[in-house]
């Protein structure tokens, strides 16, 4: 300031540059993007060729994973073609139980059949179709096998008919811009990020990185991170790579909340007496039914063998009402998916004491649930036996 | 709107698009008026009243001062001066309730511009022009820390209290800081100084000085332009040439690099530290301390970058604003490298016309000191901002001195000389990041006495700035050829690009200097 030096930018002078030499010209711009996407989508590929991942028998996603598409996208990817997937929410994945205790597990053991269990924790039909819009491209030309849960369509808050904002499951997956879906509430640029994540691979690949290795953070906030603690702890301070370990990609870690060994593995009626009132919407205005129908016409489209298994929802905890409005809305679903000519299994209700919730089968429920399904003959017809 | 958004990458495709569009007509003008306008109104479309504000006191006070004399006779001097103060009477009469403080500024407007229409001196001009351009400043950056000061001496008198700042607002408007109000507020008035000292001509259209004004790239945190630079560049359509493209793509990559992998990382460990000034030992406040000093390096030169290399891909061509600072052997050196074009406004507006160095002795210091504290109030409205100008006034005083020994001049090394200055600016940082004086003089007790317990500073983040700044050394060496080698220039932007894909952590966060 004291030093009463020449303007820089005075009319006689260039305006300088800048201070460091990074001054491209166009030929060593074409060089660095050619480098730089060439190694942004070689990266994903050379890595999956690193990365062991060889998944255990009725594998399903890591609960700490589900968020991660790209492996969820790599591990459908590399089914044999004659195993069918199981799609769906927390219903099909098994919020409840253990990975061999699902739905997917029960039908192979029932039918002979490979089936995976393809559901991820905390999916709705709204994400459910970006799921497969986005990231399941690779559910094509084969059977599939699509869990339709109405829980979503009993209450306007579940079918997100708000406009006050909710906290959602899975935000990079609901639409970001159309169909506007008033509780989600994310400025701009959060849904333009999202948009282009779902659409590119290498920040896909990226988001499995810092979910697999670096406990859901970018490598920068992995090394400043706590050990959650008081006094706190950094255990990354003095590490510049992840050490051997993160999150087991092949096989799912015991879980103290899943399981039949688990306190949360009981039936519904332990914690809860007494009949609930649900308001229900009309199938017209429902937004999580009008996604599941472009799920639906989406898989179809691919030339999959679709076949939808509609609930079962656990009437046992409704009142009259309200199990009448479920009836009423199933009825509309089968008519619909009827009408699109899309196989379809309503399967009966199951016993009380074999639901967990108002949605989630306990162990014994799915089994039952297994072999209720293969004795359908729609089911029968659909798998070729 | 931030330069790291994806909004932002959509809002300049749509301005770059539409700025060629209309390039064979004269509305590109207008277009580049209005994507500014977009780009300020994004934070809070109320700013704009401000700006236009600021914008158009100083296109007609700079008309007045060229045109008065001949727009108006005598009498219709005193007609205008007396119209002007008598409505602004009544406005601040008969203002309704919350209205009462806009209402005052009315009236205080109103009639400074009746004097100076009554007076028609050009010197009276500036006058008005600074009281008008300040007292805005001043009601939103130090109305709020000066009514605060008073009441508080107020109370110790045992008299009433002043109303707060925020009950002036009209309307229940917010108070708020509007953002970058400090950047163009001073970079309207040097149009105005350098018309009164006759370097430059007035401008007659009132779009190209607006656009000047508001001119998106550097609206919000400078380089704080000269009329002289960069009004004529409004003149007619710029040539844009591919170079101008690759150049202003290849700032934007560094600023974005700065900002996004660097400042923010810094930041995280900063806060951290900073957070919980009791339970830090002196060497995590001492890294801190050095970490924010490359922290609001990265985040100011960062957007300086950037804005640079957005303008330059429009053709424009806005001042270098940062010349590798914590490379600097003097705090004159210094001065001439961190914030260029704040340092050289307050050289040139302030420093100059109280002597500058033309006096000697104790005027100099005197001087130096005025034109530094009143650098750090211009920071913001607060204590440790006005000690942490003094402190560079007084640094850059005994650094005078120092220079004038021998021994300094002569035999220091030069590797010596810039740590020395590098650990003054990080000391006096202490007093810039702190919430208060009485946290800084915390830290840097703390600092001595704290003992040297684990800092859990990253490596990685301590690797990231030894190898910057080595790459700076290494820069303003002889060996700078090596670093202007193809190969070794592209390695470093691949690397750029990938690591911000890969390691930029999601969101974005705003920059430091938006606050001032």
């Amino acid at each position: 300031m004291t030093q009463e030096t020449k303007q820089p930018n005075s009319d006689s002078d260039e305006v300088p540059y800048g201070a460091n030499a990074v001054r491209l010209s166009g030929w060593q711009w074409l060089w660095t993007l050619g480098f730089s996407l060439g190694l942004a989508w070689l990266l994903p590929v050379v890595w999956t060729e690193f990365e062991a991942f060889d998944p255990v028998p009725h594998y399903r996603m890591p609960y700490e994973l589900s968020e991660d598409y790209w492996l969820y996208e790599r591990w459908i990817g590399q089914l044999p073609p004659e195993t069918i997937p199981v799609i769906g929410d927390s219903v099909v994945w098994g919020e409840y139980t253990a990975h061999n205790g699902t739905l997917s597990h029960f039908l192979s053991n029932t039918t002979g059949m490979p089936f995976a269990n393809a559901g991820i924790n905390g999916l709705y039909p709204l994400a459910l179709w970006g799921l497969a819009e986005h990231h399941g491209g690779v559910l094509a030309n084969r059977r599939v096998l699509l869990h339709c849960n109405l829980l979503w369509m009993s209450d306007p808050e579940a079918d997100m008919q708000f406009d006050k904002e909710q906290t959602l499951n899975h935000p990079g997956l609901v639409p970001q811009f159309a169909p506007h879906v008033p509780c989600y509430r994310a400025d701009a640029d959060t849904r333009l990020s999202r948009a282009l994540e779902r659409r590119l691979e290498p920040l896909s690949w990226v988001r499995h990185l810092q979910q697999t290795y670096f406990g859901q953070k970018s490598l920068p906030e992995w090394t400043l991170a706590d050990d959650g603690n008081h006094p706190p702890a950094y255990p990354n301070t003095y590490r510049l790579l992840p050490g051997v370990g993160g999150v087991r990609l092949s096989a799912e870690a015991t879980s103290p909340d899943r399981g039949l060994a688990s306190a949360r593995h009981e039936p519904w009626s332990a914690n809860q007496s007494g009949k609930v009132n649900m308001e229900w919407v009309t199938p017209e205005s429902s937004r999580q039914w009008q996604a599941f129908r472009h799920l639906a016409e989406r898989l179809q489209g691919r030339g999959n063998k679709l076949l939808v298994v509609v609930g079962p929802l656990n009437e046992h905890m409704m009142n009259e009402a309200t199990r009448a409005k479920h009836q009423g809305f199933r009825t509309t679903v089968a008519a619909w998916l009827d009408n699109n000519r899309i196989r379809f299994v309503v399967p009966e209700l199951l016993p009380s004491e074999e639901f967990a919730d108002a949605s989630h089968p306990l162990t014994k429920g799915y089994e039952r649930l297994a072999k209720r399904l293969a004795v359908e003959p729609v089911f029968r017809t659909w798998l070729g036996q | 709107m931030l330069f790291h958004t994806w909004t932002f990458l959509l809002y300049f495709i749509a301005t770059i698009a539409g700025f060629w569009v209309l390039r064979p007509t004269r509305y590109w003008l207008h277009w580049i008026l209005l994507s500014s306008v977009v780009f300020y109104g994004w934070w809070h479309p109320y700013y704009l009243l401000l700006v236009f504000y600021s914008t158009a006191l100083d296109y007609f006070i700079v008309g007045w001062m060229e045109l008065g004399p001949r727009l108006f006779r005598p009498g219709w001097r005193l007609g205008v001066s007396c119209a002007s103060f008598v409505l602004a009477i009544i406005v601040g009469l008969v203002a309704p309730a919350g209205w009462g403080g806009l209402a005052v500024a009315v009236v205080f407007f109103a009639a400074v511009l009746a004097v100076g229409h009554w007076l028609r001196n050009r010197r009276v001009w500036l006058v008005v022009s600074i009281i008008n351009n300040l007292s805005v400043l001043f009601f939103f950056k130090y109305a709020g820390f000066a009514i605060e000061n008073l009441n508080t001496l107020l109370a110790r008198l045992g008299s009433g209290q002043l109303p707060s700042a925020e009950s002036l607002m009209p309307l229940g408007w917010e108070y708020v800081l509007p953002v970058g109000i400090s950047f163009y507020t001073f970079q309207s008035m040097s149009y105005t100084f350098d018309f009164y000292r006759g370097a430059i001509a007035r401008e007659p259209s009132f779009v190209r000085f607006a656009a000047f004004v508001t001119f998106f790239p550097q609206l919000v945190a400078g380089p704080i332009e000269r009329a002289k630079n960069l009004l004529p560049q409004f003149a007619r359509f710029p040539r844009i040439k591919w170079s101008d493209v690759t150049d202003g793509a290849s700032l934007f990559l560094v600023g974005l690099f700065k900002k996004v992998a660097l400042a923010n990382y810094l930041g995280q460990y900063v806060d951290r530290v900073y957070g919980d000034v009791p339970s830090q030992g002196g060497a995590a406040l001492a890294l801190a301390t050095f970490a924010f000093g490359w922290q609001i390096y990265f985040d100011f030169s960062g957007y300086t970058d950037m804005a640079r290399g957005v303008a330059r891909c429009m053709g424009f061509r806005l001042m270098l604003n940062f010349r590798n600072p914590y490379l600097a052997v003097s705090l004159a050196d210094f001065w001439s490298r961190w914030h260029i074009s704040l340092s050289t406004w307050f050289r040139d507006y302030v420093y100059i016309p109280l002597g500058g160095n033309r006096v000697g002795g104790l005027k100099l210091c005197r001087n130096l000191l005025i034109t530094f504290v009143v650098s750090g109030l211009w920071h913001g409205a607060a204590w440790t901002f006005l000690i942490w100008g003094a402190l560079h006034g007084l640094g850059l005083i005994a650094n005078r001195g120092l220079e004038q020994t021998v021994w300094w001049h002569t035999r220091c090394p030069r590797l010596a000389k810039r740590f020395v200055v590098f650990g003054f600016v990080c000391f006096a940082w202490v007093f810039f990041r702190a919430e208060s004086f009485g946290q800084a003089m915390g830290i840097l007790q703390r600092i001595f006495t704290a003992g040297c317990s684990d800092p859990q500073m990253p490596l990685l983040l301590l690797l990231l700035v030894v190898s910057i700044w080595a790459y700076q050394f290494v820069y303003e060496s002889p060996l700078r050829r090596w670093l202007e080698k193809p190969p070794v220039k592209v390695m470093l932007a691949v690397a750029m690009v990938l690591w911000m894909l890969m390691f930029a952590p999601r969101g974005a966060e705003p920059f430091i200097y938006f606050q001032f």
